[in-house]
């Protein structure tokens, strides 16, 4: 027994097929912003694909060169709750932890919401500040994209027409920090701007990796500021002038939760007490 | 009457709570009819135009569509609490974007949400007016053209877009002269939606006959059988009005909202037609917190005594005047606060905008102006160098005092309450207090307020059932406040049964006494009265029975506690009440009821002492007072502002559940949060920005203080029941002004606007 | 187009449409209406249901993707010795005002003391933040969670 236009494939093939083949279908992973579309009558699919019943797509598995791939369909909860992600991949627990409340952290999954990509989310920065790599599939196979150069606008990603995403990529954890700091009007609502960052430590100095969100169409990152804070992590006039550098390269607008201006006043401000809490961090080890 | 409280003063779980806890509670959106439809509306797309002609045709093509309405088949009839200008959905004009032009009731939902979008209206745009300011410029476009014949409750003083004016002064203004400090202040405050939990929605079913039983999400079926019989022109007995359960009000729910709709959809179709909003409609249609533009004015002796204040105000009404013409008329009424002052002067311009309709929400234009009078006694205190709660004792109300205007004022515990948040708090040793973590400053401050409790009328009918229980009918609609325990409470009180002997009816336009609503923090002052009352008739009435039952004079009996009435002294000469009823049934005098029936009478206004212009309340009082003590935090990265603390006491005359007492007390707190801290509507031009609960944010658990101290003080209502006064509104009333305080301590800055946004506070901070 | 969904342990079969919702279903065809529509975004939390013993949010459930789910209302509680522990506390703190998002709350504090029985109070806030209530301001709400864990306690 089955609903008219519901479909719920066994691989990702099936799915890709299925997307591809089917006039105005769409993908359901957790439901979390699509149904809430549908209910707002701001999507009317004419065909659902559900991912749920592909196990490719499902969990985080440990990869043989130390890193992890996180499936799809992986819930929020799930992500902020797995300890293997540790060092400077608990960025990525961090952020996923703050993301919503935990209702609704046991329906989205990683792979909706980056698929998503609205700007204000909270794994954008995450991913970017852990070097992740995102998987789509298509109809003629996978391919990775650079979780940096995934994000390309508003709402907007690096996936094509019948394209979607199977997974993240994460690279080993290295020790060191993950710190994801958010800044919302309430506990659970989208940020009005958001820092996170990973520092990696080793004999050879400290390797950071910063991203702002929420303050433009995609990620904030600056060349610039990763550099500066990785030569001197130690020093305050260093996470100002990565601040100001980040704040410079940021695109933020005027919206309910916070005007453009505002944005720009907080990024440095932000960055500057996330870069003290993982010195502190760092320092406890 | 007994000297030992059983119910009274008992914190006794609510009436209902175990429906509730069980799920098996009602709300409007949980009740089906058979052959029930299901309604939906379309709203305008523009803020302000004429209708110039529908084309339905497509609408009624849609499979399962019965009734397809528009304003043309509606009369010219109008209704409005205080003045008539508002047809039960848009007619010749439209005056709001999302205003109702259209209405349609079909088999499905899915299928009437459908039709309603086919139905195709041509518009002539007008110019749209957006700010009061707008609104007052000399060659405005008027948004009511006829508002010079509409019927008006009062005399409004309305001309062109203005809606209502008020003012009333009381004193010398020479009082000027003789202070030694002075401050003054512009201020701003926000629109905040309610957001109760449960959507407005209503049931309509009509009768052979076209007679319309409906239930609704209300704050009074009195109320919503007024609007409805008004805007359809339909006689108020061809109405009867029922409450399911209620998910909440705090004035959302007062006045209507799609009920008149619901009603016309019915008689069209001769079928019952349910129609609940959804949320973006809730936000959208139907009503919200006046935003405020105010001038204060507070002047001082140099000892800290208050001399003297004046307030100026301007209200943006919206769309239609609903309960706004009231809330001005009370904000300038409470605008001075509890205090002594020689000389006051409060007055007001109210003006239509084309925006959603402004009206009743908790406080009704208190915390608005107290936002602002509040902090002007801090500014005075912080200059003199003196405790800002020490300013307010020296100059507070007291016993015997008048109200501004002169108007009596019963008890007045407020100095209890200072000395008690004074003591809970700590404040003494405030300056002493550390912020939790570097990078955060920390700061306590206070403010008090007063509200009333009495407006209006009521009545209650007790009856006795021929196994001697009571049924009690007030007609007083239970919103969430708990209300029904309160009366029951009150009710079993008075005739000394255990409160499971009290059964409470459901309001009813039927059966039930006139209750003119569920608001004003009205009803366990105003109704409960009446409760007593009449269960004085029943006590007189059983006690007559006894009387010749015993052989004795009814004035040597007593009512015992459990249902039983015996002679004073005489332990073993009783009766029971099943005894008294069955006499009353089958014997003598039939069925023992008793009923009263009041209207709140204390004149507002001693036109001795004050002079008063378009003062919507003639008659209001009852007054209860309150204390309020913040701790907050301020994060120096952001500026965003955390409650640590508060302690909140009100005098509440008497505490009849201290559960429910408290549950008010900490609710207000919270929502007052909301306002002070980040809640405002946005329109981007005509339309409403953030009409969902994800732009549109309210506290969490997470964002509310875990130490929210409920403080219970009890100066008796000389006339209240058993001493209660109301304090459903008097939480939420200086919630921002406190905070506002407490930041101006922290920072050395002043807010003037509401909310205190984390960028707000970051900008002051940085002197940007 | 039938679907056979498994609600409170038993299978019950209902009509579905691709865009109807777990919460639609419940409400308007199994009259199961504890479950509450407050804002149809997930926002609110007042639809929040057990699914395969986890908190989620009816109204952000497609009904045809809910096959082969157990899925656990308020109704479906009412036997439950620590939904009784909730309910009695509850009760007793003044926890309950206009009673609209008691159901949600209910379920999501089931939910919590099912996997942690001895919260810490930011432990209990953190794991009802997810729903909304307009009436309490949360302590009484965070009280009676607290007080259900303590008379669970041998």
């Amino acid at each position: 027994m089955s609903v008219p236009g519901y479909h719920r494939p066994k691989s990702v093939e099936d799915a890709a097929r299925l997307l591809a083949e089917t006039d105005g279908a769409r993908c359901l992973s957790g439901g979390a912003t699509l149904v809430a579309m549908m209910n707002a009558s701001l999507a009317e699919p004419k065909a659902i694909v559900s991912l749920a019943g592909i196990p490719e797509l499902a969990g985080i598995a440990e990869l043989a060169n130390g890193g992890f791939r996180i499936g799809a369909m992986t819930r929020h909860a799930a992500t902020a709750a797995d300890a293997r992600l540790a060092g400077t991949l608990a960025v990525l627990r961090d952020a996923a932890r703050q993301i919503a409340n935990p209702v609704v952290r046991n329906m989205g999954t990683i792979g909706g919401s980056i698929g998503f990509a609205d700007p204000a989310a909270d794994y954008p920065p995450a991913l970017v500040a852990a070097n992740a790599e995102v998987e789509i599939v298509n109809a003629a196979g996978r391919r990775r994209v650079a979780a940096r150069d995934f994000f390309v606008d508003w709402y907007t990603t690096a996936c094509g027409p019948g394209e979607f995403v199977t997974g993240v990529h994460l690279p080993p954890p290295r020790p060191g920090a993950g710190l994801y700091r958010k800044l919302a009007r309430v506990s659970g609502d989208f940020a009005i701007a958001s820092v996170a960052l990973s520092a990696a430590r080793d004999a050879a100095g400290v390797s950071v990796r910063i991203a702002v969100g929420g303050c433009g169409p995609r990620p904030i990152r600056a060349d610039a500021a990763d550099a500066l804070l990785s030569a001197k992590f130690g020093d305050a006039a260093a996470a100002a002038a990565a601040g100001e550098a980040l704040a410079a390269a940021a695109d933020p607008v005027d919206d309910v939760r916070a005007s453009a201006e505002y944005r720009r006043l907080v990024i440095p401000r932000l960055v500057a007490e996330t870069v003290a809490h993982a010195r502190a961090a760092l320092e406890a080890r | 009457m007994s000297a030992t409280a059983k119910a009274v003063g008992a914190a006794l779980p609510r009436a209902e709570v175990r429906e509730k806890v069980e799920g098996r509670a009602q709300y409007i959106a949980d009740l089906y009819r058979p052959g029930m439809l299901h309604g939906a509306v379309l709203g305008s797309p523009h803020a302000h135009a004429r209708i110039k002609s529908y084309d339905i045709r497509e609408a009624l093509a849609v499979p399962g569509v019965h009734a397809v309405l528009t304003g043309d088949d509606f009369g010219d009839h109008r209704m409005g609490a205080f003045i008539k200008d508002e047809h039960a959905i848009a007619k010749g004009k439209v005056r709001y974007v999302g205003e109702p032009v259209a209405a349609v009731a079909a088999e499905t939902e899915a299928a009437a949400k459908l039709a309603a979008r086919l139905v195709s209206v041509e518009y002539e745009e007008l110019p749209a007016i957006l700010s009061p300011e707008a609104a007052l410029a000399p060659d405005a476009a008027i948004i009511h053209e006829d508002v010079a014949s509409y019927f008006k409750v009062f005399d409004t003083g309305s001309t062109a877009n203005v809606c209502s004016r008020t003012s009333l002064t009381e004193g010398d203004a020479a009082a000027w002269d003789r202070c030694d400090v002075i401050v003054e202040g512009r201020f701003a405050t926000q629109p905040q939606a309610h957001v109760s939990l449960e959507p407005c929605g209503a049931l309509a079913e009509p009768d052979a006959t076209g007679r319309v039983t409906l239930w609704s999400a209300n704050q009074s079926v009195f109320r919503v059988q007024a609007n409805v019989s008004e805007s359809l022109g339909l006689p108020m007995a061809q109405l009867r009005c029922l409450t399911p359960r209620v998910g909440a009000g705090f004035g959302n729910k007062m006045e209507p909202h799609i009920q008149p709709i619901a009603v016309k959809l019915a008689l069209a179709t001769g079928r019952p037609v349910k129609l609940i909003l959804t949320r973006e409609e809730d936000f959208e249609i139907v009503r919200a917190r006046h935003p405020f533009k105010l001038r204060v004015r507070t002047g001082a002796l140099k000892d800290g005594t208050l001399v003297a204040r004046e307030v100026e105000v301007l209200l943006d009404g919206g769309a239609y005047a609903d309960d706004s013409p009231g809330v001005l008329g009370y904000s300038l009424f409470m605008s001075p606060g509890p205090y002594r002052f020689q000389y006051r002067k409060a007055s007001g311009t109210l003006v239509y905008t084309n925006k959603l309709r402004f009206g009743a929400f908790r406080g009704f234009g208190n915390p608005q102006v107290s936002f602002a009078g509040e902090q002007q006694i801090d500014e005075i205190a912080a200059r003199l160098g003196l405790d800002p709660l020490a300013v307010r004792e020296k100059s507070m109300l007291r016993p015997g005092d008048k109200w501004f205007g002169g108007a009596e004022v019963g008890s007045n515990g407020l100095e209890e309450c200072i000395a008690r948040v004074k003591a809970a708090s700590g404040w003494a040793k405030r300056a002493e207090l550390e912020p939790s973590a570097p990078g955060r400053k920390r700061a306590m401050a206070a403010a008090c307020t007063a509200h009333i409790s009495g407006l209006l009328a009521t009545g209650a009918i007790v009856r006795m059932l021929e196994d001697g229980s009571i049924v009690l009918n007030t007609g007083a609609v239970d919103i969430g406040q708990g209300s029904d325990t309160a009366l029951t409470q009150i009710c079993a009180e008075a005739l000394m049964v255990p409160i499971e002997r009290v059964r409470l009816a459901s309001p009813d336009t039927d059966g039930s006494p006139y209750n003119w609503g569920t608001t004003a923090s009205r009803v366990t002052y105003t109704t409960g009265r009446a409760v007593v009352a009449a269960a004085l008739e029943v006590e007189k009435q059983i006690k007559q029975h006894a009387s010749e039952m015993l052989e004795c004079d009814a004035a040597d009996l007593e009512l015992r506690p459990g249902g039983r009435v015996g002679i004073v002294g005489v332990p073993d000469k009783a009766v029971s009440f099943f005894e008294v009823s069955a006499r009353a049934h089958w014997a003598r005098g039939g069925p023992i009821i008793g009923h009263n029936s009041l209207v709140f009478e204390r004149p507002s206004v001693d036109p001795k002492r004050a002079i008063a212009v378009g003062l919507p309340f003639p008659q209001i009082g009852a007054f209860a007072f309150g204390a309020l003590v913040v701790d907050i935090e301020i994060d120096e990265t952001t500026g965003k502002i955390e409650v640590k603390r508060a302690w909140s006491a009100a005098d509440v005359g008497r505490a009849i559940n201290p559960l429910a007492v408290e549950g008010q007390l900490e609710g207000a707190f919270v929502q007052g949060m909301g306002l002070a801290l980040n809640e405002e509507m946005v329109w981007d031009g005509p339309r409403l920005a953030n009409p969902t609960l994800m732009d549109y944010k309210v506290p969490t658990a997470l964002d509310s203080p875990h130490e929210i101290h409920s403080i219970i003080v009890e100066a008796p209502e000389p006339d209240g029941p058993f001493g209660a006064k109301g304090v459903g509104e008097i939480g939420i009333n200086v919630v921002p002004a406190a905070i506002a305080n407490a930041a101006a301590i922290a920072l050395g800055k002043r807010f003037n606007a509401l909310p205190l946004t984390p960028e707000r506070v970051l900008r002051a901070m940085l002197g940007k | 187009m039938t679907l056979a969904l498994s609600i409170n342990g038993r299978i019950r079969h209902v009509q579905a449409g691709l865009s109807d919702t777990l919460l639609t279903v419940l409400r308007d065809q199994l009259l199961l209406t504890a479950a509450k529509r407050g804002c149809n975004q997930g926002v609110c939390g007042a639809c929040t249901v057990l699914i395969d013993g986890r908190p989620q949010r009816a109204c952000l459930s497609l009904a045809a993707n809910c096959e082969g789910a157990a899925i656990t209302t308020l109704e479906g509680l009412q036997r439950d010795a620590g939904m009784a522990r909730l309910q009695k506390a509850f009760t007793a703190t003044g926890a309950v005002q206009c009673g609209f998002c008691t159901p949600g709350v209910l379920v999501s504090a089931h939910a919590l003391l099912s996997h942690n029985a001895d919260p810490r109070t930011d432990e209990i806030r953190a794991g009802l933040s997810g729903n909304l209530c307009r009436c309490s301001g949360y302590r009484k709400i965070a009280e009676a969670v607290a007080e259900a864990a303590k008379e669970a306690k041998p």
